[in-house]
């Protein structure tokens, strides 16, 4: 009786997730007819009379940036556009790259760790992506129009990640950002152990941990030693060659192995973060970056000499026994070792106000403006692999800027206008959702 | 007048250029707190001061004697006194000590560390007497982590599991000991009504009370008891008085903690502090303290934009958000940013608070937040120092620089409210608080190996 009441309970809970589910798509397709025209990627617009943060290029007072078919074409004080350009008066106010977090789980609803094994590197985020879900509208609207989903920390080796433009509003697939190489999440420390210790399963130790990521390794360089054979054999015109079994996960595993995956390492501790750097090196792949990273200050020339960037928080700590070092001087002292530092959210609270959090690496450590805004942009796109799309105002990049109210780098400043590949995705000045893609009542 | 003096040099700090250039070309030759005596009188001069209560003071001076503020003044207006030790505040901006009015500082360690937590005793939903003061950590690292942002004072509340958790603190953020931090115990009371009191995580596991007016029942059935309670005794106090020489005394009523910790709010001797989000929630919370005479703290209210006039209409002070609590499906982005702007301009005393442990040296970012969204920077200033004293009732102590206060007082680079702004001196009580920690000791040792 009370188990039935109790399914009768969730049935009800599915009906409200259904009706949720219907409204939210009802949202997305309220886009006014005007939609297209506006967003089709066509714009040519050039903004002038402002103070470009270019991440890349220092500030320039007075500055103004020529956006033409989604690309910049132009920046610097001396911009000619031709005057097809629709002019925007920045009124003196900053304009900046738009922010990239290079660590969210927005987006996915409850489906960021596949926790049944530590090992899933066949996880595609993408397949889990909400892209309906509002807190893409509330990054958006902190100026960030680019973030990096990724699978949660409960594995050794979790799924891969989904790379997507903040264009909220638009349908999945118009969202992934294109090119934008595979990244990988991998984890380590107090996350795997007590997700599968408190099942009795293997890890709940580091040594366990390690050890995990060691096996699959292991069989992933057998699986493509198997492969390699039975190439080679068929090469050789040998018809009784069998194919070996397709195993999704040991590809995924080779195509780290081959290189085809930026590796993406949740890692707190120093000793951890040699430990994975040593199997980086047996098994001869590359790691991207360490996230997290709270202590990365201890060791910072090991990181440095490796190339590896770290995605940080900015003052974050004492959360867990492995956070307890944290420092907010981190970024700082990381960056000043050559460390290529960015701040991330991990949160749907704090990627709305990106900004700030890097502004602290300028108090604590006395990181320069350049640095701050390096820290928001162009670093967190090279851990993403898309560097040379945005993170920068430059010439040839994806036209994704933000307009300022204050100054960015401070409490006060807020997006005021944030264009993504030269299309406007947020208005401040607009009512309701201030979304000129979802304008209510149209 | 002076107000608009500080609003221009404000400006000058959100022009970060020049803010900077200003800090680095101002040689600090002044005393450092290791090297300061709080035994003598401490003078600080040329700084920008914020008294809260008299306007801003451009080049003002201010002096601390024996634990109190003894001089507040435009320099040349004020007598110092001679032979004391100097502070050169040139540039700087002198501030009142930032109150949390919501924080578990003392009650934590490490978050995921159960054997570190004191939060809340999950047992029964009604536990008033609970006391944090009890629990109270004086010497928890998270504290002068805290105080290093210039945050000097706070409320210390349990976590909001339950309806009736226990009762706050109101601490100093330095001392020797716990007795010494606690200024205030059992200063107030919490009464949570936001719906996550429930226990009714399934049919089959769901415990009393699995709904609001289970949790409602329950609140009003405690208060309840009490008055019961306070009948019993007073009958009792009455026969006892009443008493004939000769007459066998009267038995006392048992005695029960429990309902005895109600007493003091069912007189209206102390507030409670009433934490709901919604306006439905908003509206029984508020009925029920009305039902009961309770004096009441407004906590929460992140999504009742829809009343805020009702709530304004109540006249009772509110302890804001969180303001970056996540807004409701539909709504706007900056709907909660907003409330602080949107219920100041309604004339509602409003007092922010991190409701953290480890984030508490961030509270006034939220307050410069809030001055982005809409509430003018003064009242923002104000919600971190005078209202908060005055909603707990220690504005005769605390909240500004004024002569005669405790000398909790803090000395910043720039606005206390922009994350840039690094805190120079800290005095809690008149002494100058080490800006050491954890954080700065692993900072040293790191860096300079």
């Amino acid at each position: 009786m009370a188990s039935d009441t109790g399914s009768a309970q969730r049935a009800g809970r599915c009906a409200v997730c259904v009706f949720v589910f219907v409204a939210c798509i009802g949202v997305v397709a309220q886009q006014p007819s005007s939609f297209a025209a506006s967003h089709s990627g066509k714009n040519e617009f050039v903004i002038k009379n402002a103070i470009l943060l270019t991440a890349t290029h220092g500030r320039i007072e007075n500055g103004s940036v020529y956006v033409k078919d989604g690309k910049i074409i132009a920046f610097g004080a001396n911009v000619s556009a031709p005057a097809s350009a629709t002019v925007i008066d920045a009124q003196g106010k900053y304009v900046t790259p738009g922010i990239i977090d290079p660590h969210s789980h927005m987006a996915l609803d409850d489906d960021v760790n596949e926790a049944t094994s530590p090992v899933v590197p066949q996880m595609l985020m993408k397949d889990a992506f909400d892209y309906n879900d509002k807190a893409i509208y509330r990054a958006l609207a902190g100026g960030v129009t680019s973030s990096l989903l990724l699978h949660g920390s409960a594995d050794m080796i979790g799924g891969q990640a989904v790379v997507i433009k903040n264009k909220y509003g638009l349908d999945r697939d118009q969202m992934l950002f294109p090119g934008a190489p595979q990244s990988i999440k991998f984890a380590s420390g107090e996350n795997p152990k007590r997700v599968f210790g408190d099942k009795k399963q293997l890890p709940s130790t580091r040594m366990g941990n390690f050890e995990v990521q060691r096996e699959a390794l292991t069989q992933a360089k057998d699986y493509m030693r198997q492969w390699d054979e039975y190439n080679e054999k068929v090469k050789k015109g040998d018809k009784s060659a069998t194919a070996p079994k397709k195993d999704l996960k040991l590809e995924a595993l080779a195509q780290i192995l081959q290189g085809k995956m930026l590796v993406q390492i949740h890692c707190y501790r120093a000793d951890e973060f040699l430990t994975e750097m040593a199997i980086a090196d047996e098994f001869g792949y590359k790691i991207r970056a360490f996230h997290h990273a709270l202590e990365a200050y201890k060791v910072p020339e090991a990181i440095a000499k490796n190339n590896i960037a770290i995605a940080t928080f900015a003052d974050w700590w004492g959360f867990k026994y492995e956070a307890w070092d944290a420092i907010p001087w981190n970024a700082d002292l990381a960056m000043k070792a050559g460390v290529r530092v960015a701040i991330k959210s991990d949160s749907n609270d704090y990627m709305r106000r990106l900004n700030q959090e890097a502004a602290k690496t300028m108090r604590y450590g006395g990181a320069t403006e350049d640095q701050a805004m390096q820290m928001l942009t162009i670093n967190p796109a090279w851990i993403m692999g898309v560097e040379d799309k945005t993170g920068s105002i430059d010439t040839g990049k994806d036209a994704d800027l933000v307009l300022w109210t204050g100054y960015p780098l401070s409490t006060y400043g807020v997006p005021e206008k944030v264009w993504i590949d030269g299309d406007l995705y947020f208005d401040r000045s607009l009512p309701g959702l201030g979304m000129p893609q979802l304008q209510e009542g149209q | 007048m002076k107000r608009a003096a500080f609003r221009l040099s404000l400006f000058a700090l959100l022009a970060p250029g020049a803010a900077f250039a200003q800090q680095k070309t101002s040689p600090v030759k002044s005393a450092t707190t290791a090297a300061l005596d709080p035994n003598k009188p401490i003078v600080i001069s040329r700084g920008i001061l914020l008294t809260i209560t008299h306007g801003t003071i451009d080049n003002g001076v201010l002096v601390i004697d024996k634990g109190k503020i003894a001089v507040v003044g435009a320099a040349g207006s004020v007598k110092v006194p001679g032979g004391a030790q100097t502070i050169d505040a040139k540039g700087m901006i002198v501030y009142p000590g930032l109150i949390d009015s919501e924080t578990h500082l003392g009650l934590t360690e490490i978050s995921a560390d159960r054997m570190t937590n004191d939060l809340v005793e999950r047992s029964d939903e009604i536990m008033p007497h609970m006391h944090t003061a009890d629990a109270f950590h004086a010497e928890s690292a998270l504290i002068p982590v805290s105080r290093y942002n210039g945050i000097t004072n706070a409320i210390v509340a349990p976590d909001s599991g339950d309806t009736l958790p226990g009762q706050d603190s109101f601490i100093q953020l330095a001392g020797a000991d716990a007795t010494q931090m606690l200024l205030i115990r059992d200063i107030a009371m919490p009464l949570n009504f936001t719906g996550k009191q429930r226990r009714n995580e399934s049919f089959a596991t769901a415990q009393y009370p699995q709904t609001r007016m289970g949790m409602a029942a329950q609140i009003r059935q405690a208060f309840t008891d009490a008055q019961g309670y306070v009948t019993k005794w007073d009958e009792y106090n009455k026969k006892k008085a009443a008493l004939k020489p000769g007459e066998n005394p009267p038995s006392p009523p048992a005695r029960d903690l429990k309902l005895e910790a109600l007493v003091p709010y069912l007189e209206g001797k102390k507030p409670v502090v009433v934490k709901a989000e919604e306006p439905n929630d908003v509206e029984t919370a508020y009925a029920l303290a009305q039902e009961f005479k309770l004096k009441v703290i407004f906590n929460g209210l992140t999504h009742s934009q829809a009343i805020y006039d009702k709530i304004a209409s109540w006249k009772v002070p509110v302890i804001l958000g969180s303001i970056y609590d996540d807004p409701k499906e539909w709504q706007r982005y900056d709907a909660i940013y907003k409330m602080p702007g949107d219920l100041s301009k309604r004339g509602v005393k409003i007092a922010f608070a991190s409701f953290d442990a480890h984030q508490v040296r961030n509270l006034p970012y939220a307050a410069g937040f809030a001055v982005a969204f809409g509430l003018p920077y003064d009242e923002a200033i104000k919600a971190l120092t005078l209202y908060p004293a005055q909603i707990w009732g220690v504005d005769d102590q605390l909240g500004s620089l004024e002569v005669g206060k405790v000398a909790n007082v803090v000395v910043a680079t720039g606005d206390p409210l922009d994350v840039k702004t690094d805190v120079k001196y800290v005095f809690i009580q008149g002494r100058p608080v080490p800006l050491v920690n954890r954080q700065t000791e692993l900072r040293d040792r790191y860096s300079n190996r």
